[in-house]
């Protein structure tokens, strides 16, 4: 059974007047991977930075294995930090940098060159212990970053958005090999990023944050197919989001058609948003498809064609892997089970 | 950095501030409008004597017009030549840093009175330059120490203030340039300007800001300055720094700071124009 | 006629366009401008030079140049006032310097942490002791030090030409560490702390040691602008307390001692020394962790 190790109540931060991050719940177990995704400025790395110590909630608390830790300092938390832009010491080489924490906690001397010499081999570095960070290329003071917080060994690990400078391909090896370290290491890894491919790949839970308030929590397999809202919907994946009325148990209709469904919770005659990804369309023939569009554009996406559908002024996008030329006109079909209903926003 | 908890370490540097800029000024401003000895306030009387003075006094008229000449004649020179070596410098390919020690450090380590001295001496009838050429069958002979012109201009005083603060106008100048992006000039030529278009309509607009500074820091002190003007004027100009200082020798405290305040209202105008230009005080150093 | 005018110009511009001539004149553009370089560092050194000529002339006349001697560097702590004067100058830079110094390093941190509009307005007041003129900086801290002689009546003379200095060192100071201040990382005073550093700690360990290179210029600008300050310690002393400068003024007019120029050359050269020291030793420590280095990798 996974055991609760931080947890946040109603924790709430304001600069300025205005709430940054806004009353948020959240717990987060043991050996967990968890992700924090939202669009830039929508208070991850405010977040983050009060699990670290190094703001103060204005309200709420911070418990750390069953205690409020609200008031302690950063350096005494079992946690680690991999800082956005990595905050190597300009000043000291990759050794001293590596071993930077374990000076300060007095550990002794062989050890500390042992544990270095372990974190630089983890992250693929041996002999790399005499270089100048200065002369690292982003992708290797990226390691060093990583292997200067993991030596502590602590029992969280906070990374803000670490990928963000690397290249596409740099990116997707490091997200392989991070997954594997915190599975080897069996660290809490709390990890921030506005990337939502990178969010899905990684996380064991991901919790989607918008203005500093949650929108929703879950797998990414469940947020993915159950979006709970517009915003988690188009900020997920794309998706076709069409209004609709939610008829009765198992009816839905929208663009004037009724379907078959699967979701529950909603009340009968209740307006309801119904996203379809976009892959979960499928062409017919127009005749007896229930709904009938007209090809609008077509791009090839390498291995799938990327088509707009002009069904009654609404566009539908769709991924097919049979392509169809501009102007014809198609028939649309989606399974019912395909078909997710979400309540609508108030925004 | 964590803002609120180190943003506290200012405090002490802003009361200081507060005592020694803030204090001084109050005390000014009040000394404007008494009549006292030196700072004995039993025997003070309130006067507006220094005012009236300020208005109808022609020394303080001669002063002004010595000090505003020479100071602006002297900064112009220096910006003529200061902008083409701070150019150089930025465009060198040794190492710039060593050229800025030689050009505004190491000259300073020369006590500044006696370098002007030594020009005092260069500009005398008889100098050691002259003896010593002499010797090689040469000869430097320009006695234009402490001649000076209806205008106020005095060439000798020009020439000090010149070679005194030329470093105040190099420095400034030389960092905004080396900021300068390079490849910000490679878009120029690409887009058609040759270099002399370039230069005017792309290096010098950037490099304002670095000039304005220059501009100032070369003006205030050849302004207000007092002990050139005594060395190369050899005392036969009064500037306003003279008046001042005589004023306070005299236990005139009161006059003194009514000028002393003159200057100030200058000096505030020039910041207001630099904190125009650069906010974050970049050029300065 | 005007048409002949830029017949005639285009043939000048095509002339000056052609292969040959156009690199003829682009090497004499360079010379006269490494002529013009050279020459202004001459005008800037003439003085200089001129003092060091002085400083060993047999005779103490200033236009006449008798004999080559050494004499007057013996004669630099033999003149009782002059040795007072010199000693005071180098307590007085050190101190100032020393002091500002690390004065200058914790208020820049400070100013640095403030948000960005406070940090502008201190920036401005910052440069008040810059921009200011150097008479109205002296007559200003003159007249506080006067209202403060009320409560401590011996102040004038040392502590205030001390305090005078460390007045119009410390904006130098900060001016240079606060751009160093900006190139850092925002998170590295975190990034401290995140690795168990106490908050002083944190500021020795990784701020200070990352901002070396602008506390040490600030450090110059230091006692640059300290040993060769003029009116404000002429306002600001009491009591006999005189400086280099201070001598040197009471003397312009009179028959100087040329020790005072054996003193002005000795202390350049010592300086300039001393740069270079110390530029080739932080040069060598950078040689020696290329060794180390090197050897790791083989
Ligand atoms: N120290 C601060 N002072 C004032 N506003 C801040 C501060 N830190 C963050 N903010 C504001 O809080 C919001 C959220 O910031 P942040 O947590 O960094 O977002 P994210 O990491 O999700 O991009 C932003 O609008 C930012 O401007
Ligand atoms: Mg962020």
């Amino acid at each position: 059974m996974a055991k609760k190790l931080i947890e946040l109540r109603n924790v709430t931060k304001t600069y300025d007047g205005s709430a940054v991050v806004d009353n948020i719940n959240l717990y987060i177990n043991e050996n967990e991977f968890i992700t924090l995704l939202g669009p830039s400025g929508c208070g991850k790395t405010t977040t983050l930075r009060m699990i670290g110590g190094f703001e103060k909630p204005d309200s709420g608390e911070i418990i750390l294995n069953g205690e409020i830790v609200n008031e302690l300092p950063p350096y005494e938390r079992p946690i680690n930090t991999v800082f956005q832009r990595y905050a190597l010491f300009p000043h000291l080489n990759v050794f001293d940098n590596i071993a930077f924490g374990l000076k300060n906690q007095k550990v002794p001397k062989e050890e500390i060159a042992e544990r270095v010499e372990t974190a630089l081999k983890l992250v693929s570095l041996p002999n790399f212990a005499f270089r100048k960070v200065s002369n690292l290329s982003g992708g290797q003071q990226q390691r060093i970053a990583i292997a200067r917080a993991i030596v502590n060994r602590p029992k969280i690990l906070l990374l803000d958005e670490p990928l963000a400078a690397l290249d596409l391909k740099l990116r997707q090896n490091m997200q392989y090999e991070l997954k594997e370290m915190q599975r080897k290491l069996g660290i809490t890894f709390i990890y921030v990023t506005h990337d939502q491919e990178e969010a899905l790949t990684m996380s064991d839970t991901i919790v989607v944050m918008k203005d500093g308030v949650i929108q929703q929590i879950g797998t990414p397999t469940g947020i993915y197919n159950e979006p709970k809202n517009r915003f988690v919907a188009r900020f997920i994946g794309e998706s076709n989001i069409i209004e609709g009325i939610y008829v009765r148990q198992n009816l839905v209709s929208f663009m004037g058609v009724e379907f078959d469904c699967v979701d529950i919770g909603f009340e009968d005659g209740e307006k309801v948003d119904v996203v379809i990804r976009p892959e979960d369309l499928d062409l017919i023939d127009p005749k007896g498809a229930k709904l009938v569009g007209v090809v609008s554009s077509s791009i090839f996406k390498g291995v799938h064609f990327e088509l707009c559908v002009m069904v009654q002024e609404k566009e539908f996008v769709i991924h097919t892997y049979e392509n169809k030329p501009v102007g014809q006109t198609v028939g649309l079909r989606v399974d019912s089970y395909e078909i997710h209903l979400m309540k609508v926003d108030k925004e | 950095m964590n803002i609120k908890k180190l943003g506290r370490l200012v405090v002490p540097y802003l009361i200081w501030m507060c005592v020694l800029v803030g204090l001084p000024l109050i005390i000014m401003v009040v000394l404007t409008f008494l009549k006292s000895n030196a700072l004995d306030l039993s025997t003070a009387e309130f006067s507006f004597d220094s005012w009236r003075l300020l208005f109808s006094d022609l020394t303080v008229r001669t002063a002004l017009k010595n000090s505003v000449v020479n100071a602006g004649i002297a900064t112009i020179i220096c910006f003529i030549i200061g902008y083409p070596v701070a150019y150089i410098v930025a465009n060198s390919n040794f190492s710039n840093k060593l050229i800025i020690l030689v050009l505004t450090v190491i000259p300073m380590w020369s006590n500044s009175l006696l370098r002007n001295n030594a020009i005092a001496n260069l500009l005398s009838e008889r100098s050691i330059v002259n003896d010593v050429l002499n010797n090689i069958g040469l000869s430097f002979i320009w006695p234009i120490r402490g001649v000076f012109y209806d205008s106020g201009f005095s060439p000798a005083v020009v020439i000090g203030l010149v070679l005194t603060y030329l470093p105040f106008m190099i420095l400034p100048i030389y960092t905004v340039l080396e900021k300068i992006d390079k490849s910000l000039l490679e878009a120029s030529m690409d887009l058609g300007a040759n270099k002399v278009k370039t230069f005017f309509r792309v290096t010098f607009p950037l490099s304002i800001k670095g000039v304005t500074t220059g501009i100032i820091m070369v003006f205030l002190p050849s302004f207000s300055g007092f002990a050139i003007p005594k060395i190369l004027g050899s005392g036969n100009l009064v500037f306003i720094g003279t008046l001042i200082d005589s004023r306070f020798m005299n236990r005139n405290y009161n006059f003194g700071s009514l000028l002393s305040l003159v200057i100030l209202l200058i000096i505030f105008g020039s910041m207001a124009l630099i904190f125009k230009v650069d906010k974050e005080g970049e050029t300065l150093i | 006629m005007s048409s002949k005018v830029l017949s005639l110009s285009r043939k000048i511009v095509l002339f000056f366009r052609r292969p040959k001539v156009e690199k003829t004149l682009k090497i004499t553009i360079s010379i006269i401008k490494w002529v013009f370089f050279v020459f202004i560092i001459f005008l800037l050194y003439l003085p200089i030079f001129i003092i060091a000529v002085q400083s060993f002339n047999n005779s103490q006349l200033m236009y006449d140049f008798t004999e080559f001697t050494f004499k007057w560097y013996g004669m630099i702590f033999q003149e009782r006032a002059l040795r007072q004067a010199i000693m005071n100058s180098l307590l007085i830079a050190s101190l100032a310097t020393l002091i500002s110094t690390v004065l200058g390093t914790i208020f820049s941190i400070g100013i640095h942490s403030l948000t960005k509009k406070r940090r502008q307005k201190m920036v401005l007041l910052n440069q008040v002791p810059i921009l200011n003129a150097d008479i109205v900086t002296g007559i200003s801290l003159m007249l506080v030090f006067k209202v403060f002689m009320y409560i401590f009546p011996d102040i004038f003379g040392f502590t205030t030409m001390l305090l005078a200095h460390i007045f119009f060192c410390l904006p130098y100071v900060i001016l240079s560490i606060l751009p160093k201040l900006s190139e850092l990382d925002d998170n590295l005073y975190d990034a401290a702390l995140d690795l168990y550093c106490k908050p002083a700690t944190g500021i020795l360990k990784v701020i200070i040691p990352a901002i070396s290179s602008g506390i040490f210029t600030g450090m110059l600008m230091a006692f640059t602008m300290s040993i060769d300050d003029f009116v404000i310690s002429y306002f600001n002393t009491g009591q006999g307390f005189d400086n280099v400068s201070i001598w040197i003024y009471a003397s312009i007019g009179r028959q100087m001692s040329p020790a005072v120029y054996a003193y002005n050359t000795a202390f350049s050269f010592l300086m300039i020394a001393l740069l270079i020291v110390i530029s080739v030793r932080s040069s060598l420590k950078k040689r020696k962790n290329l060794i180390r280095f090197s050897q790791n990798k083989i």
